[in-house]
């Protein structure tokens, strides 16, 4: 069974505009201990996706539909004091900016705690060893010392660190990696990436991997999913995915991703982009969200939205002309 | 650590000396000579002159603040005018009913006014935030005596909750100094809870809207704790520094109670002396004002230190 169904989850927001459809009907499921990533430009909506999926939407103006099914259980059925208990315990976040995601004026050692304390029922003695025990397993050198630090002693990537050791400090069935490494120097990014990958392992939980650079992807997700404009757009093993994009979106980001080897004065080797931005969300959208962006974009595009159908095995793409082979295409 | 608090406790030596300096000039800048106010109507230009000698006035300034400050760092504040009493004994006997006031009010004003900014700041834009704010802007536009005698005509004469007027020394029971101290405290902490609730309120919002807000919601914790130690501690160095600030509308505040609730304190002495220009007293008096605020102020430096462990000089 999934660890994690969701359902026709749709987030929207009330604005002085109108109502922005952030999240518009989007269906996905992760297994136990699977790593499902999502991808997408920024504005997808995959951000406030992850956001919902802890209920950490304000609401009003936003308002979560459908149904997010954790161990079988309805969360958006859930008081918000049912919710809490899950939140940091059940299921914890790793946030994108690891300078601004720590409080800084508590010490580290007293942020890894205080969710042991909250939801473990440690004291505070207890926390503190667990702590130091947590700062161990992240990898962090003098940890007895850190427990006692603030954030704005330590480095950005030994805060992701920490923010790590937090979200993992209760042995959550569910971790949602917000953009983990994004704001980190490229070195940093691996070590946490390896990090994440070899923590996976020893603790076991599914992991929620939210991102837009395809090489985290392509190094720790088993599944992606793509996100466009609020919608899924396609999903795939991600083997499958780099190997026979379907959706022309898809498409266009692994063909925004630079190759080793190529080389900029090669014509054909030019990074291609794809032309155009999201659509607003605040106005209904006719046919196809990726119409107005598409290359192959005909009329049954703009008029009708394509449904999301098999393309393959365990892999399915919203779009009028993916074709059920590779080979086709 | 220690460094810095030895450094800031020093720095405020001399602010303290141009303190004194301004306070000696009084004499000087004031119109109107004592001399000839203690001699009175009667008296011939030799009287005055007379006087002025024994009172040293006739000798240069700086030799005059010289003597001052020394005297005056020796805990002599010279005699009054008036009364012929010693300054020090005049402020002992009356630093008592000023000194309840103002902590009554202190401690009255931070625990309902930072409570009312975090609620506004947290229900931002409903009707809970909109009356919070009402009831600041009120709190400051209307003068402490406005206050001071509507809630004396409420509360004491037609409610007989409280004594109109008076002071009852603690010594004589905690109940009674309470009660004459109620009333007079409500009226000089509106201003002040109205100032500390809108810095609350928006150092706050600024906080609400911080990532490690959102870091503590996902961990699990309670509305209560969000607010109160993840959003309140990082809010707090603006709100503590305009408790320090205002300090200083609390000790022009104290006057007027004094006068409104007939509080024998240190307001009422002030103002007295000022009617007579009795300038011994006044300095005394603005000295030990300004003293407080120094004080006050020395302390919540220190406390930024222990607040945001960022903050190192």
């Amino acid at each position: 069974m999934a660890l994690l169904e969701v359902e026709n989850l749709q987030v929207h927001f009330r604005t002085p505009v109108g109502v922005n459809r952030a999240v518009d009907g989007v269906s996905f499921h992760v297994n136990e201990g699977e790593t499902l990533a999502i991808v997408g430009e920024s504005g997808c909506g995959k951000s406030v996706t992850s956001m919902s999926l802890l209920r950490l939407i304000p609401e009003p103006p936003g308002k979560i539909a459908g149904a997010i099914r954790f161990g079988g259980k309805d969360l958006l059925a859930l008081s918000e004091k049912e919710m809490r208990a899950i939140r940091g315990n059940d299921i914890s976040m790793i946030f994108q900016e690891p300078m601004t995601s720590l409080n800084p004026v508590l010490t580290v050692g007293r942020q890894i705690g205080e969710t042991l304390r909250l939801h473990q029922g440690l004291d505070a003695k207890a926390a503190e060893d667990k702590a130091v025990e947590m700062l161990t397993l992240v990898g962090i050198p003098a940890p007895a010392r850190r427990v006692r630090e603030y954030p704005h002693q330590l480095s950005g990537g030994m805060r992701q660190r920490v923010m790590i050791a937090i979200a993992l400090a209760c042995n959550p069935k569910l971790l949602i990696a917000d953009e983990p490494t994004t704001a980190l120097d490229v070195t940093i990014q691996a070590q946490i990436l390896d990090l994440m990958r070899d923590l996976k392992q020893r603790v076991g939980a599914a992991i929620v991997l939210i991102t837009h650079d395809l090489g985290v992807v392509a190094e720790v997700a088993e599944r992606v999913m793509v996100m466009y404009a609020g919608r899924k757009v396609e999903e795939a093993p991600v083997r499958e995915l780099f190997a026979n994009p379907r959706h022309p979106y898809t498409q266009g980001l692994l063909g925004a991703v630079p190759k080793l080897g190529s080389s900029l004065t090669q014509e054909s080797s030019r990074l291609a982009e794809i032309p155009g931005q999201v659509p607003s969300l605040t106005r209904p959208i006719v046919g196809c969200v990726f119409a107005g962006r598409c290359a192959i974009a005909t009329d049954i595009c703009r008029a009708y939205a394509p449904a999301l159908e098999p393309k393959g095995p365990r892999h399915a793409a919203a779009c009028h002309y993916a074709l059920k082979e590779a080979a086709a295409a | 650590m220690l460094g810095y608090i030895l450094r800031r406790t020093l720095s405020t030596i001399p602010v303290m000396a141009m303190v004194g300096l301004f306070v000696f000039s009084l004499l000087y800048i004031a119109p109107g000579d004592p001399a000839a106010v203690i001699a009175g109507d009667q008296a011939s230009p030799e009287d005055i002159a007379r006087i002025r000698a024994n009172l040293g006035l006739d000798r240069p300034f700086l030799v005059q603040f010289g003597e001052w400050g020394w005297r005056t760092l020796h805990a002599d504040l010279g005699t009054s005018i008036f009364t012929g009493l010693p300054v020090t004994q005049m402020i002992g006997q009356r630093i008592e009913p000023t000194l309840s006031l103002m902590v009554l009010t202190l401690i009255f004003a931070i625990v309902v006014s930072v409570p009312m900014g975090v609620v506004a700041a947290w229900k931002a834009g409903t009707w809970i935030d909109r009356g919070i704010m009402t009831f600041a802007v009120l709190g400051f536009s209307v003068p402490v005596f406005v206050i001071g005698y509507v809630l004396a005509y409420v509360f004491a004469l037609q409610l007989d909750w409280f004594p109109v007027q008076g002071y009852t020394p603690i010594t004589q029971g905690l109940g009674p100094w309470l009660g004459n101290l109620v009333l007079p405290a409500l009226s000089l902490g509106c201003v002040y809870i109205a100032l500390i609730a809108r810095i609350t309120r928006a150092s706050m919002l600024e906080v609400l809207a911080q990532d490690y807000v959102r870091t503590a919601k996902a961990k699990g914790l309670g509305q209560k704790d969000v607010l109160f130690l993840h959003a309140l501690k990082n809010a707090a160095v603006p709100i503590v520094t305009v408790i320090g600030i205002g300090i200083a509308l609390l000790i022009g505040g104290a006057v007027v109670t004094e006068s409104v609730f007939a509080i024998p304190g240190l307001g009422r002495l002030t103002v007295d002396a000022i009617l007579r220009r009795d300038y011994p007293v006044i300095q005394g008096v603005v000295l030990l004002f300004s003293f407080v605020y120094v004080l006050v102020n020395l302390v919540i430096d220190i406390l930024y230190t222990f607040l945001d462990p960022r903050i190192r000089y």
